[in-house]
């Protein structure tokens, strides 16, 4: 290339909702509400914390001055690092516009991939969910794709974890139903991590809570706030909102409010301890005006989420977001439309760790073919971001001469070279011809999905943990099944 | 004479609370029958209501503001009506129950059974079995409905069922579960009368129910 | 009623307090009254739609200027006699067929090439505005089997098929303009794309994108067009057809190719001229080496064009992909077709010129998930990179079936995606701090004034079904393909399309006919 200046190259596409002073605005916006209207604390140690930190606490009710949010703004951690379980390996680097993958977690329902009967979530369905999530390699982290439901349910969050850890390597987002749940599944965890100290430097997992929009941290889960920063272990902190229900019917009303619950989740957490590891986030999407269903798959979803992702980048947080995911009942057409838009603005987006893809009929059963053909859709997000290489290799104009008007490419070194590379190709998209497609069984994608499922089930081997770790994890989910005996 | 109602009722289709309040205080001003304002001009507005919702052309944010201009004429007519007189389609406690602070869908519920001329007890969240035994003995409900959003919680559904055939009032009242993990197959298993998937199903559930 | 739909825009806006103030909300005496809102602020410049960039503004420019030297250093192979005298006339290096073109000749071209082109509808209603970042969204063309959507047989079209595409077309709301949908078999072969014409132009009011197999159909097409219009003058003002020509990558360009694109300049009919590029067949295997071709081949037809007919309205673009090396077809599906059109889409438009793209496609056999998943993923790239018209909305199997299934389901996809082009707009209005404050923790926004004033602009389904389980169950468990194959065959049995006054359907077949005398003439039957 000849020697030249003043070159400004898009290494990746440019994306984004909000310029910055719009996401300045929103933050400006959620403040004055975190001020004015505040928000309700069920648990009294994390109001007594807040109180302490500067807020003023009537009652239940806490506002928070501007300034304690921006204290916690600059004290809270900008990224947070996942490691895999078996070998600490640093594979979730949660920060910038870094986009990673992964499940949903508590669903009533799954659909059974032998049989095709939607039924009920058990601990046998969220193990082979994980190893399922465990062998595609477009899909980064772990939420269990069901609600543990053949066990005494008071303890069940111990059993999902169990179900989780025993059947995957990936990193873990948990939920638990409290702060004892949460107390022993981080008990779990240490076993497997070898210890307190490297749980918290070689984190495997986050903690999941979630406020109840609008404005409330009820008990379970600020007290989980506060647990997860005495702990210093990440958390995942999630409003759920749907506008026009438990917020207002307006884009930039639900990024507000969703800031208002995180960032007010943020302040508990940081006054609990400053500079421990937070990750923002949420599902942000409309109530249907007919339906009245929390939806899943709407192009509001997509919209809001990525512009949360600009507030998120601007705010220099790590940022859990939404994807993958369909109001549809069926793995069909409607769930891959969905599926397409979500996956791809979250990808240009780029909020950091992304979940609940595999989730069909708005978040209530889990569809392992569906989670498998989304790893195909993340495939191909991720080619989108990877972008166009301008340069004086791929521009190729004495290539071009060489070959000449009116010849072909196909046997040219270059050709060879590159073609791998710049394609993306996926196992299941079917690209052949008519009469291939044909004579290999007329199938439909659903088909092929479900054939390479039932051959992850059958064949794939997750990376064991060792008999000790094993039986040490079990000891904790029986320990607990007594206490509820 | 017969007064013409059907202004009124299309007051309340349009959702246009100051004007069905007007037209409701003229009627009765008129000497109209307070009973007939309801079932002829606020409830009848509020049924053409609630069948365009189900056909998918209005929408939940307007019958809402049906409902709330249905019940500024109601507000207006029921002084003049004895308690007996009153026209109901039944009446209905609900409530999330223990353990449990999620309350919208319930809240669309109650909206929504109230807009279909049913009088409902909202008793709020994380509602312990006593107090709704203790709601149940205290007024002539006909349904009791359970809401809960977790499958912890959904066990403390049970436990309210219980709760009432050990005070003797199970066979007094229907009882009806809904939320996102229940079930048909649940409500069976725990016993109870009925379940529904949304709002609009509540309210066809709890008519058959009362009937 | 064709929306238009821009993309990438960005303005500055002073005052914050003109929104329309609607009904305050229920809760009286705690609202502030936003339209006594006293505050004025500055420096606010916003995103009025998401903003989406592939390639940098240098980055364009190596593009256009690794084109330039391609057409400098190795030329094309111009194989129309006519073209090539125009070249010679214009300063170009001519070598027997080899012509090599001074970089400032192809520069003058672009300068004088028209950045906005306005495409009226039927009745010479403007109608789509080719211009900035519009996209405007419309099936394909030219391919070799169709789906029908009553029996479900994959067949050779008919002409009676291209009737349905032109209804289909003319009922679909987010379609905005026509293509053939499939080549006519039950014609005479050489008039295929007359007859097309004839039935899409009979049986719809939206614009016509055409192909045609030479310079005589080409001829053929605007007699038809300039009869319904009313004249040629009046077609030429208000223009509801835009032709389609190709050359053959890389850097060949077939006679017909180039003389059809010079007959539409001279008769200032808008033309697309465009390759059809495959990487690592007919362009180098790397995306930027298949942009330079791209770019080098479309200059062709402009400066043969801006030379016979300085200032006609020119279109670039192309359908391009990689091609899928173990079955050799060319990938509707991959995403590097939405990667290299939006590049594309970003050189064009800093070229200054309207842009061609291609989305809505698959490469499935057969309407499953994998159709859906590949069209909605195109369809939302596309409408991000602001291509002005985007074509291939109901190509099926890499192109080579049409199906009204599948641009009934894109239509709906579209309607999603104009919802994200949409973008956030962040004002006290829709910021609703205050409506916050009066529901307060643990209240509901269901019935607020707010919500009443704001809940029509989500994106409203028509085909997408947001059923609970249960309510879905007793409706029939439909998939999505059984819902869009219900709605596709109502469309096709009950819309009524306008029809043209008899006296027009008459010039029209006229045209036909003297052309199906010409053809029968030439092949001596």
């Amino acid at each position: 290339m000849p020697v030249t200046s003043n070159y400004t190259a898009n290494a990746s596409p440019l994306f984004s909702v909000l310029t910055s002073t719009q996401c300045d605005d929103i933050l400006l916006a959620a403040q004055e509400v975190l001020e004015r209207t505040g928000v309700t604390v069920m648990d009294e140690e994390a109001r007594d914390i807040m109180a302490k930190a500067g807020c003023w606490v009537d009652g239940i009710r806490v506002r928070i001055p501007s300034a304690v949010v921006r204290r916690a703004l600059q004290s809270v951690p900008n990224r947070v690092t996942l490691c895999n379980s078996r070998t600490g390996s640093r594979d979730v680097l949660l920060e910038g516009h870094n986009a990673y993958f992964g499940t949903g977690s508590d669903t009533p329902f799954t659909i059974d991939p032998y049989t095709g009967q939607r039924k009920r979530s058990t601990t046998e369905s969220v193990g082979n969910a994980c190893k399922v999530i465990d062998a595609l390699p477009n899909l980064d982290f772990v939420m269990s794709l069901g609600i543990v439901q053949d066990v005494p349910a008071l303890v069940s969050d111990r059993h999902q974890f169990e179900a989780q850890i025993l059947n995957t390597s990936k990193p873990i987002v948990t939920t638990a139903h409290d702060i004892y749940g949460f107390a022993d599944i981080i008990k779990m965890c240490e076993i497997v991590a070898g210890g307190v100290e490297e749980l918290r430097r070689h984190p495997f997992m986050t903690l999941y809570a979630e406020p109840i929009s609008p404005l409330q941290h009820a008990w379970e889960a600020a007290s989980k706030l506060v647990l997860a920063a005495k702990k210093g272990l990440p958390v995942v902190y999630t409003p759920c909102i749907m506008s026009g229900g438990t917020g207002p019917a307006t884009p930039a009303g639900i990024l507000t409010q969703a800031l208002a619950e995180s960032l007010s989740g943020l302040v508990i957490n940081q006054t609990t301890r400053e500079g421990s590891p937070f990750i923002m986030g949420g599902v942000l999407t409309i109530m249907d005006m007919s339906s009245t269903v929390f939806s899943y798959g709407s192009p509001e979803l997509d919209l809001q989420m990525s512009a949360y992702a600009d507030v998120a980048h601007y705010l220099k947080l790590p940022m859990f977001g939404t994807a993958g995911c369909s109001d549809s009942c069926l793995a069909d057409e409607q769930a891959g439309i969905e599926a397409a838009l979500s996956i791809a603005m979250t990808c240009l987006s780029g909020p950091n760790l992304n979940h609940d893809v595999g989730y069909i009929e708005y978040g209530s059963t889990s569809s392992l073919e569906y989670l498998t053909i989304n790893n195909d859709v993340i495939g191909m997000g991720r080619r989108l971001v990877r972008g166009i290489a301008v340069n004086d290799e791929t521009l190729a104009l004495d290539v071009i001469d060489a070959v000449g008007p009116g010849k072909d490419f196909l046997s040219e070194p270059s050709t060879l070279k590159y073609f791998k590379t710049e394609t993306y190709s996926s196992d299941l998209l079917d690209r052949q011809r008519y009469e291939a497609w044909q004579a290999a069984g007329s199938k439909t994608l659903f088909e092929r999905a479900n054939a390479k499922v039932k051959d992850i089930l059958e064949n794939y081997e997750v990376d064991p943990l060792s008999s000790d770790v094993r039986s040490a994890v079990r000891a904790v989910v029986e320990s607990a099944d007594e206490a509820v005996r | 004479m017969s007064y013409n109602f059907d202004e009124l009722a299309e007051s309340v289709i349009a959702g246009d609370s100051e004007l069905s309040a007007a037209l409701t205080q003229q009627a009765l001003d008129a000497g109209a029958n307070p009973v007939a304002a309801i079932t002829d001009g606020l409830s009848k507005g509020m049924g053409v209501v609630g069948a365009r919702f189900k056909s998918g052309e209005m929408f939940v944010p307007e019958v809402l503001m049906s409902a709330r201009a249905m019940t500024a004429g109601m507000d207006l007519a029921k002084p003049l009506i004895l308690a007996a007189d009153m026209p109901s389609s039944g009446k209905v406690i609900l409530g999330t129950v223990k353990g449990d602070l999620h309350d919208i869908g319930k809240n669309l519920v109650s909206m929504m059974l109230e807009s279909a001329g049913f009088t409902v007890i909202n008793l709020g969240i994380d509602i312990e079995p006593e107090t709704f035994v203790k709601a149940v003995s205290e007024s002539d409900a006909d349904v009791v409905g359970l809401s809960a959003m977790l499958t912890t919680t959904m066990l403390a559904m049970k436990a309210t069922i219980d709760s009432l055939a050990a005070a003797g009032l199970r066979n007094k009242i229907k009882v009806i579960v809904g939320g996102a993990p229940v079930s048909q197959d649940f409500a069976d298993e725990i016993g109870a009368d009925g379940f529904a998937p949304d709002a609009g199903g509540a309210i066809d559930l709890c008519k058959a129910l009362v009937a | 009623m064709y929306e238009v739909r821009p993309s990438n825009r960005q303005t500055g806006s002073g005052i914050n307090a003109d929104e329309p103030t609607a009904r305050r909300s229920s809760r009286e005496g705690r609202v502030r009254d936003l339209s006594r809102s006293q505050y004025v602020a500055s420096n606010y410049q916003v995103n009025e739609t998401p903003q989406f960039q592939v390639l940098s503004d240098d980055q364009c420019e190596t593009i256009l200027n690794g084109a330039l030297e391609v057409l400098e250093r190795t030329g094309a192979e111009v194989q129309s006699s006519a073209a090539l005298e125009i070249f010679r006339e214009a300063g170009c290096w001519v070598e027997g067929a080899r012509v090599r073109f001074p970089s400032h000749l192809v520069e003058k071209a672009i300068r004088s090439a028209p950045s906005r082109i306005t495409i009226s509808d039927r009745s010479g209603k403007r109608a789509m505005f080719l211009e900035g970042n519009n996209v405007y969204y419309g099936p394909g063309s030219s391919n070799i089997y169709t789906l029908d959507p009553f029996t479900g047989e994959r067949r050779q079209p008919t002409k009676s098929d291209t009737v349905r595409a032109a209804i289909a077309v003319d009922a679909l709301p987010s379609i905005s303009f026509a293509m053939d949908n499939g080549t006519v078999t039950d014609v005479t072969a050489t008039l295929s794309d007359v007859h097309a014409f004839q039935a899409l132009v009979e049986n719809t009011t939206k614009p016509i994108i055409q192909s045609g197999l030479g310079v005589d159909q080409f001829q053929d097409v605007v007699d038809m067009a300039a009869a319904v219009r009313g004249g040629m003058e009046a077609l030429q003002q208000n223009p509801f057809i835009i032709f389609y020509s190709e050359s053959s990558p890389p850097l060949k360009h077939s006679a017909e190719g180039l003389d059809k694109a010079i007959f539409a300049a001279k008769a200032r009919i808008p033309v697309i001229y465009a390759p059809c590029i495959f990487a690592g067949g007919v362009a180098p295997a790397t995306m930027a080496g298949c942009l330079v071709v791209a770019v080098a081949d479309f200059l062709v037809g402009l400066v043969a064009g801006q030379q016979v007919s300085e200032g006609a309205p020119f279109i670039m673009g192309g359908l391009m992909s990689t091609m899928e090396m173990s079955s050799s077809i060319l990938s509707y599906g991959a995403p590097e077709l939405s990667l290299l059109s939006a590049g594309l889409t970003c050189v064009a438009r800093h070229m200054g010129l309207p842009m061609f793209s291609t989305a809505g496609g698959t490469d499935s056999k057969v309407i499953d998930t994998q159709m859906a998943i590949e069209a909605a993923f195109s369809i939302l790239i596309a409408g991000l990179s602001g291509a002005n018209i985007v074509h291939g909305c109901g190509n099926m199997e890499y192109g080579a079936t049409g199906s009204l299934e599948l641009m009934t389901m894109d239509d709906e996809v579209i309607g999603m995606v104009k919802k994200i082009l949409k973008g956030v707009t962040v004002d006290d209005e829709h910021l609703a701090v205050d409506v916050m404050d009066a529901v307060g923790p643990g209240g509901h926004f269901m019935g607020e004034v707010h919500t009443m004033n704001h809940f029509r602009e989500f994106w409203a389904p028509k085909l997408i079904s947001r059923l609970r389980y249960d309510p879905w169950v007793a409706e029939g468990a439909k998939s999505m393909a059984q819902r869009v194959k219900e709605k596709t065959q109502d469309i096709l049995s009950n819309h009524q399309p306008e029809r043209l006054a008899d006296g027009v359907l008459g010039e029209i077949q006229a045209v036909v006919d003297r052309a199906e005398a010409r053809e029968a003439g030439k092949s001596g039957t």
